[in-house]
């Protein structure tokens, strides 16, 4: 019987949400580079998880952390209950893994690769191909089976992975930047196809696409210089920006005049001119009526809302934008 | 099952043997051919006889183990230097539930099996084209060195490719360590050749050991278990160090 935290038993006795993953001051050096640096973080069973962070943020090192591909210097990590450090072969029993490169095995056809994965986890055969034909069909790979992979599309090399790291029925998934270097609609297909698997699994992906973990995760955490700086919903997270609200208003003409009459008064905090738009940060949505009564008689084309990213809280947390 | 991952990695590796073994058996025969030729032919009536036997079947052991050995090398250090560093494989490999240890295993078997398989293709080509002939046993004599033999340069490929990160340093390696090691261990010319005061020392060498006993078992039908020891205990030390050097590597 593995040794189970505390905190993983009392939530398992609870009607509290369950954690499959639970990192505690996870700290990794890289000789003089800290590249985690006290890392606390859970993740509730059956969510789809996204940990988003510019390149070189320490995303693929806490993933090889958590897959037990790498040691901690310090810290420590449970997945369903069991310590990286001491239960390796478990975990990976029950992991999936897709890491940063492909690592498709291009001397085998599509579907040899996901049979010698299947043999590593020890399956039957009559039980495996079964699940492959299934997880070919599933991934739209199904005529191209008996293809190398070097044949392939990178959006189709992707897919196989996800299908390789699917082929034991695992309970956690990790990817590892699952779209980058895909052009849009492979990335819109692999959504897709990780979106289909939400609910079975647990999903733990990192990004540094602020639109990919908005559009995926349930959750996400924002992590830079191996740190966690920010985390929650990605409405969360929005919210959590300043209460100020910022409207574009775009005129036909006299953009300077009403830009320089905008600018004098004194419940907008903030205006910038884009052409012959003007962007201004209300303290309050309740100046809007201000505003319009200002703008009586000016050429208006429209006022919109502008909405907020994910990218701009990653700039109001780090101060810029996404590097890479 | 036990060891289920180092089958599961051999079956794959033979799998893709099988799929280009022609075009594999042609490059590998090739050389030690032209070699067999060139000198055992070509020279033949020039050299006459060395130690007793005419050059021709004086060389005919050394080369069907320099093409074992070659092949066995070659095999696992390229393979190691590829599923590691190109292809990544070796990382797919490493989040299932199987060893770090049944890894290494699985490629000082694959590299073994290439340097039996060509190997034994060469023995039997030159079988083929040479008048001589043998008494069994003397094969049996034979495969007492050439099995040990294989696995040690299975075992020397895996470490040189789990320890080399650049294709141009493996190359490098083989011109100046694998190769001279094999044509100074008595593969062209007997080890008499040698000036009196270094013969121990090149006698110390295990691949000295291991051409010199494998001439000496299948053209006289001489059992040497000096060499064989030699040759054995080389590979079982070679053995234990490459799947530690592999595991180190691997937990970098
Ligand atoms: N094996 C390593 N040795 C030394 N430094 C490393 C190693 N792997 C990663 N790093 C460094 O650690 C930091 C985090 O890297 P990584 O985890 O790959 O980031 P990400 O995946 O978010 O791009 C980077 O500065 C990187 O250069
Ligand atoms: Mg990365």
């Amino acid at each position: 019987m593995p040794w189970v935290p505390r905190v993983a038993r009392f939530m398992e006795s609870s009607d509290m949400p369950v954690s499959s993953i639970i990192i505690r001051s996870l700290t990794k050096q890289y000789a003089n580079l800290t590249a985690l640096n006290s890392f606390d973080l859970e993740v509730e069973q059956g969510s789809i998880f996204g940990l988003l962070g510019p390149n070189g943020a320490g995303k693929t090192t806490l993933i090889r952390i958590l897959t037990t591909l790498m040691r901690q210097s310090s810290g420590e990590v449970f997945i369903e209950g069991l310590d990286t450090r001491t239960n390796g072969l478990k975990i990976r029993s029950m992991i999936g893994v897709v890491s940063q490169e492909n690592s498709l095995d291009r001397y085998l056809t599509a579907r040899e690769n996901l049979v010698l994965h299947a043999r590593l986890h020890g399956m039957e055969k009559s039980l495996y191909n079964r699940r492959i034909d299934e997880l070919l069909e599933l991934m739209g790979l199904s005529d191209r089976q008996k293809d190398f992979p070097d044949t392939y599309s990178g959006g189709m090399q992707r897919r196989l992975v996800v299908a390789r790291a699917l082929v034991h029925k695992p309970q956690l998934l990790f990817l590892d930047e699952p779209t980058t270097g895909l052009d849009p609609q492979s990335r819109r297909a692999v959504w897709e196809y990780i979106r289909s698997l939400s609910g079975s699994m647990t999903i733990f992906l990192t990004t540094h696409y602020l639109e990919e973990a908005e559009q995926l995760c349930d959750r996400v955490a924002i992590m830079d210089h191996g740190r966690l700086i920010a985390l929650g919903s990605s409405q969360e997270l929005k919210d959590r920006l300043s209460g100020e609200t910022v409207y574009d208003i775009e005129l036909e003409r006299d953009v300077e005049h009403y830009s320089s009459l905008l600018g004098s008064m004194p419940c907008v905090s903030n205006i910038r001119r884009i052409d012959n738009k003007i962007q201004v940060s209300l303290e309050h949505w309740e100046c809007l009526s201000e505003i319009v009564t200002a703008l009586n008689g000016a050429p208006i084309r429209r006022i919109t809302l502008k909405e907020r990213t994910l990218e701009d809280v990653f700039i109001s947390l780090t101060g810029s934008g996404v590097r890479g | 099952m036990i060891m289920h991952g180092s089958m599961a990695i051999w079956l794959r590796d033979m799998q893709v043997l099988r799929r280009a073994i022609f075009s594999e058996l042609v490059a590998v025969v090739a050389y030690p051919l032209t070699i067999y030729l060139a000198f055992g032919i070509g020279m033949q009536s020039y050299i006459g006889t060395v130690e007793g036997s005419p050059y021709s079947l004086f060389i005919a052991p050394g080369l069907i183990t320099m093409t074992a050995v070659n092949a066995a090398y070659n095999e696992s250090v390229w393979s190691l230097w590829f599923h590691r560093r190109v292809q990544f494989t070796v990382e797919s490999y490493r989040v299932t539930p199987i060893s770090v240890s049944e890894i290494v295993i699985a490629k000082i078997i694959t590299g073994f099996t290439h340097g039996i398989i060509k190997g034994s293709v060469v023995g039997l080509v030159i079988f083929a084209i040479t008048p001589f002939r043998f008494p069994l046993e003397h094969l049996f004599y034979y495969l007492l060195f050439l099995i040990p033999g294989s696995a040690l340069f299975s075992c020397a490929g895996v470490i040189s490719g789990t320890i080399m990160d650049k294709p141009e340093t493996i190359g490098k390696v083989e011109a100046v360590v694998v190769m001279p090691l094999i044509f100074m261990s008595g593969l062209f010319f007997p080890l008499s050749s040698y000036p009196e005061n270094i013969i121990p020392w090149v006698r110390a060498v295990p691949t000295t050991a291991l051409f010199e006993g494998a001439r000496r078992g299948l053209v006289f039908g001489e059992m040497s278990p000096v060499h064989v020891f030699q040759v054995s205990i080389s590979a079982v030390v070679l053995f234990i160090a490459s799947v530690l050097i592999f595991r180190r590597k691997m937990s970098e």
